[in-house]
């Protein structure tokens, strides 16, 4: 849109102007596009002024092409849901006959365009798009309280997606789009349909809350406030957020539908129901999903298809209700799901997303906003409205952001947003932001959940990084107080490690008052996150052995050269026999990886081109200097290697994250093995200031646990997709050798009459690829399948320790006890540490339930067998998250 | 969705003059690219920094992540200035960061994306007259995260930030001077091969032939 600006674009351009662009160029536009743009853009300046003019210009373009028109409609409705409205008062329009044309037989102009829009509404649904459905759902609504839809044949529709909510085994994504198609229709539709039929309404109402009903357990797992000793579940779930709206508005018959949603055709005279007849929406059946079966399935026989699971939805209210609505609320719920849809759908576009969200309010009933200040002909404000657009935007936009476990699009949509929005208007949005992040701030040790606090300083982080870190800390300084590992305190570290990695530490270290900077704060690094190199100190040990691998390093020794100077290394070491030194293989592999890491510390490429040039070096190491050894290394040795990287970036945990994640793709160490190294020898680490202490996980820990997991989950997608697209060559051939064998001419023109005919079995036979494809698979589905086993047994280990455990943590029990929770103002590091874990065991079940599913029978066994008959809390609580998790309770 | 806003993951305008690649492949190749080109850093911006700000877009769990990051280097002093190139394993990633990074800042500065071809041995390097960037040859206004004011300046001001300088003093011409960040899972050899060549995704060049963009050209053009 704003790309073309002809008079956009400096004088240098001019220079480039050959250079310019075929591609840009627009197409030559016919009247029917014009007339389809028009459409499009109707009401993007003064939709009142705009209604005649546009009327018209479609009754001029008879001879009608209505597919082109319904098209329009289509597209405005689905893209531009906040003008629904104003496009019913069009098509209403359309459907007066005018004058001069009322000799005419046939339907008007306006019921053509209705009935072939329906025909793009059934496409939507076949295509099971939900929200181009529900969007169409919200047009036929208007549309019938405008009386153009039969209010029967709308009922059917809503039906026909309440009966989707008592299918057998229904999902719950698609169970949750059903409910909200009906719910929304039955909300702006209920002014019609409630006096035709007040037992309709309550069929549709009542199947929504015995769906609901179903899922107290799943959103018990998902709330954004955790509350680990009961089963209770907190307001503002989506589905009850719909039904505490709709009950309201069916209590007051609807009237309230006319002051939450926009309805400018109610102005214009009802059709003559002597003459007109409504239009009847046809029945429709939602169709079922389609599972595509690729009939994978694991070397033990697991299905391997990962179908992403959906949850329920939570909103977190940040404001009070004079200022932002309530979204239980009819008037709230509008406005929720207004701003929802736009930020849904714009997010193509975050620059025009925040400008169509500041422009909201000449969308909704007037009154609903506050005026911008100095706006001329405001209305008058409506009592319990009024609302603030900015809070009420960025409220929205961190629910949406914070949704568990993981938001439909990515992080940094959400926070570039907001960036956007900050931008156009620093002014309002700006201390809508401040707030919002005090309110969050705020709910960090009472129960927020340690994912949505991790995203928060996620947040916090890049949003600082783009308006010159600019936060008042020393309202903060009161909370140095807390114990060092209260959430609180973990939030400030955290956000202010993440400030870090996207700028520098003196630079960061500048905007800190100067109780956080001292070192007993404990919030930031008192140097520069370098590398330390344990042998630089020639006074240290093995400083001499260190040097004299790190030369050959940097004289670019053949890996081969210094393998064998890496043994005679190890002769020397085991022949000095001052009784120091235990594990001589453990000692020259720290000697070899830090001096390797040392030489690719100057960044990330000096990195990879150390890795990639000592490649050999790195498998030999891991074979644990066995050539004999198998190719996928040992697991001391694995962890030995891993060991030596987090001690040489002891001080740079984003470092940790970057050497881990390349020793995985260079295949040094599998995912299993950073899985293993986290859980058990993470602790060795003294300088990760959280992994002191009996054994835990911090959002350290987690980020290197996820990183091996994804990057086992990654490499079976790819896989999967690899050998998906090779069976289909296989196919493809195979169905090319047939239809020549079946004497097809037409392929003989190709020339191929002397490729020798295949026989039958070796058509029936996979290509060597695909067997090669086929092995990998079945290769990375066993690690896939070791890595969440591997997590599992750790979390399980942590959080419910038995007395042969190493260093367990003897609060794993009682955080999670109602009388723990209630005394958490005295906790410790200790308490805290076990609560965070079990947070991040909560995350691990939640968002990898898709994996965790295709195996849940077995990591079962493994890991929960050993409860059998136990009163354990911790077990209990352990086994009951994993069985909400894979969908068993 | 483009119908009632211009999505921000399409490719620039931008037609290297010089490419002997027509438009056509150009397209194709863009179209599948999974290298950004980023431009308007400071001269002081890290590696790890764009990695932080770009693995926002990663998606390993679909197979993706950052396979490298090549820093654009001055011809002469070997030393940052001001581009580099991004590649991440899929295309998707590549547009996503289009869409959500594009225009937004890093280390204070507001740095801009485009699909790139693919990276070609090379192309690290400035082609300004002076070894940096050409648009820095021709900036008026005085800009301290690339050296002050335009080429004449910068020598002094590279001198004061030696330490942060000398970092790139050993980058290397020539083939296999620039890693290729790990390549597609393999089934593992035995471990007695030591000396496994790097295989054509380790390399992960994209052999285009030629010289495919002009990178300065687009600055000058663009900022």
């Amino acid at each position: 849109m704003s790309y073309d600006r002809p008079h956009r674009g400096g004088g240098n351009r001019r220079r480039y102007r050959d250079d310019y662009d075929d591609r840009r160029r627009e197409p030559y536009e016919s009247p029917a596009d014009k007339l389809k743009t028009s459409i499009i853009k109707f009401g993007d300046l003064d939709v009142e002024q705009e209604l005649p003019t546009i009327e018209k210009h479609i009754r001029d373009s008879a001879p009608y092409n209505i597919p082109n028109l319904s098209e329009a409609f289509r597209i405005a409705v689905t893209e531009q849901p906040y003008k629904i409205p104003h496009y019913v008062t069009l098509l209403r329009r359309l459907h007066d006959i005018p004058p001069e044309e009322t000799s005419s037989e046939g339907p008007s102009l306006g019921k053509q365009i209705l009935e072939d829009f329906w025909k793009g509404f059934q496409a939507y649904l076949d295509k099971l798009a939900w929200r181009e459905t529900r969007l169409c759902i919200h047009f036929f609504a208007h549309l019938t309280v405008a009386k153009l839809i039969a209010a029967d044949s709308l009922f059917g529709l809503l039906q026909s997606f309440t009966a989707v909510l008592e299918e057998f085994g229904v999902s719950h994504g698609r169970a949750k789009k059903a409910a909200v198609c009906a719910g929304e229709g039955l909300m702006i539709g209920g002014p019609v349909l409630k006096p035709a039929s007040a037992e309709h309404v309550q069929e549709i109402v009542n199947a929504i809350q015995a769906y609901n009903d179903t899922l107290t357990n799943p959103k018990t797992l998902v709330a954004p406030m955790v509350n680990l000793y009961s089963e209770e579940t907190p307001p503002n779930e989506l589905l009850d957020i719909l039904l505490r709206a709709l009950k309201t508005l069916d209590e007051s018959d609807f009237t309230e539908t006319a002051s939450s949603f926009l309805q400018p055709y109610t102005s214009i005279e009802d059709p003559d129901p002597a003459t007109f007849v409504p239009y009847n929406l046809p029945s429709v059946l939602v169709p079922p999903e389609v599972i595509e079966l690729d009939g994978l399935a694991t070397d033990s026989g697991e299905e391997a298809q990962v179908k992403k699971e959906e949850w329920p939805e939570y909103f977190i209210p940040l404001f009070d209700n004079d200022v932002t609505p309530d979204p239980q609320t009819p008037a709230g719920y509008a406005v929720y799901a207004g701003l929802t849809d736009i930020i849904d759908i714009y997010e193509v576009n975050r620059k025009e997303c925040a400008r169509l969200l500041l422009e909201f309010p000449k969308w909704t009933v007037p009154g609903t906003f506050k005026p911008k200040p100095g706006a001329t002909n405001a209305p008058e404000p409506v009592p319990e409205k009024d609302w603030q657009l900015e809070s009420t935007v960025i409220e929205n936009l961190l629910g949406a952001y914070l949704v568990l476990p993981e938001a439909s699009q990515k992080s940094i949509y959400y926070i570039g947003l907001i960036t956007e929005l900050c931008k156009l208007s620093p002014s309002t949005v700006g201390p809508a932001v401040g707030k919002s992040i005090r309110k969050l701030y705020s709910m960090l040790g009472e129960g927020l959940d340690v994912e949505v606090a991790r995203r928060f300083a996620e947040w916090f982080a890049i949003h600082m990084s783009n308006f010159g870190f600019q936060w008042v800390w020393k309202e903060w300084i009161p909370e140095l107080s807390l114990a060092v590992q209260h959430p609180k305190r973990a939030f400030m570290r955290r956000a202010i490690e993440f400030e870090i990695r996207l700028s520098y530490h003196d630079r960061i270290l500048k905007t800190l008052p100067q109780e956080m900077q001292a070192p007993e704060g404990h919030t930031i690094g008192e140097q520069a996150p370098g590398p330390d190199f344990e042998y630089d100190d020639p006074a240290k040990p093995h400083h001499d052995a260190a040097q004299a691998v790190l030369n050959l390093f940097r004289g670019r020794a053949k890996a081969e050269d210094v393998i064998a100077h890496l043994e005679t290394l190890k002769g020397t070491l085991d022949t000095s026999d001052d009784g120091e030194i235990v594990n001589v293989d453990g000692l020259i592999r720290s000697i070899a990886m830090q001096s390797l890491l040392h030489i690719g510390s100057r960044s990330f490429s000096h990195l990879l081109n150390a890795i990639e040039r000592y490649l050999p070096l790195l498998r030999h190491i891991a074979s644990g200097g066995v050539s004999s050894a198998s190719g996928s290394g040992t697991p001391e040795a694995k962890a030995d290697i891993l060991t030596a990287s987090a001690a040489f970036w002891k001080l740079n945990r984003h470092m940790v994250a970057i050497v881990f994640d390349k020793l995985m793709q260079y295949q040094i160490v599998d995912p299993t093995d950073v899985v293993a190294w986290t859980f058990v020898h993470r602790g060795e680490i003294r300088q990760f200031s959280e992994a002191t202490g009996p054994l835990s996980l911090s959002a350290f820990e987690w980020d290197l646990l996820k990183g091996a997991l994804d990057k086992a989950n990654g490499r079976v997608m790819i896989a999967r997709r690899k050998v998906v697209a090779l069976r289909k060559e296989d196919d493809d051939n195979r169905a090319r050798v047939k239809a020549k064998a079946e004497g097809n001419t037409v392929m003989e023109v190709d020339g191929e009459e002397n490729v020798p005919e295949k026989t039958d079995e070796a058509l029936a036979a996979d290509s060597p690829a695909l067997t090669t494809a086929l092995k990998a698979f079945t290769s990375l589905t066993r690690e896939q399948k070791a890595a969440l086993s591997r997590t599992l047994d750790g979390f399980v280990s942590c959080l419910a320790p038995g007395a042969s455990d190493a260093n367990p943590n003897p609060h794993s029990r009682v955080v999670i006890s109602e009388d723990g929770w209630s005394d958490r103002a005295g906790w410790e590091k200790d308490q805290w540490d076990a609560w965070e874990t079990w947070g991040w065991y909560r995350q691990f079940c939640r968002s990898y339930a898709p994996y965790l599913r295709n195996y849940s029978t077995t990591l079962w066994t493994v890991s929960f067998a050993k409860f059998d008959g136990s009163t354990d809390p911790a077990a209990e609580l352990l086994k009951k998250t994993w069985q909400v998790a894979t969908g068993q309770e | 969705m483009a119908h009632v806003v211009s999505p921000l993951d399409q490719p620039s305008n931008y037609k290297d003059s010089q490419t002997r690649v027509d438009r056509q492949r150009q397209n194709d190749l863009l179209s599948k690219s999974t290298t950004l080109y980023v431009g308007n850093l400071s001269f002081y911006t890290t590696e790890e920094q764009i990695y932080e700000l770009f693995t926002k877009c990663a998606s390993p769990e679909d197979g993706g992540g950052i396979k490298r990051i090549i820093m654009g280097l001055d011809r002469n002093t070997r030393t940052p200035c001001g581009f580099c190139f991004v590649e991440y394993y899929t295309h998707t990633e590549a547009l996503a960061s289009m869409r959500y990074v594009s225009g937004t800042k890093l280390d204070e500065r507001i740095i801009r994306c485009d699909l790139d071809l693919g990276y070609k041995e090379g192309r690290q390097f400035g082609r300004g007259k002076s070894g940096g960037q050409v648009r820095d040859e021709h900036r008026q206004d005085y800009d301290p995260g690339r050296g002050g004011w335009g080429a004449q300046a910068q020598r002094l001001e590279i001198e004061r930030r030696r330490e942060v300088e000398e970092r790139y003093a050993d980058a290397q011409d020539g083939p296999g001077a620039v890693a290729g960040g790990g390549g597609d899972w393999k089934e593992s050899e035995s471990s007695g091969n030591l000396k496994r060549g790097r295989s054509p995704e380790d390399e992960g060049d994209g052999r285009l032939g030629q010289r495919s963009r002009l990178d300065e050209d687009m600055d000058a053009e663009r900022m």
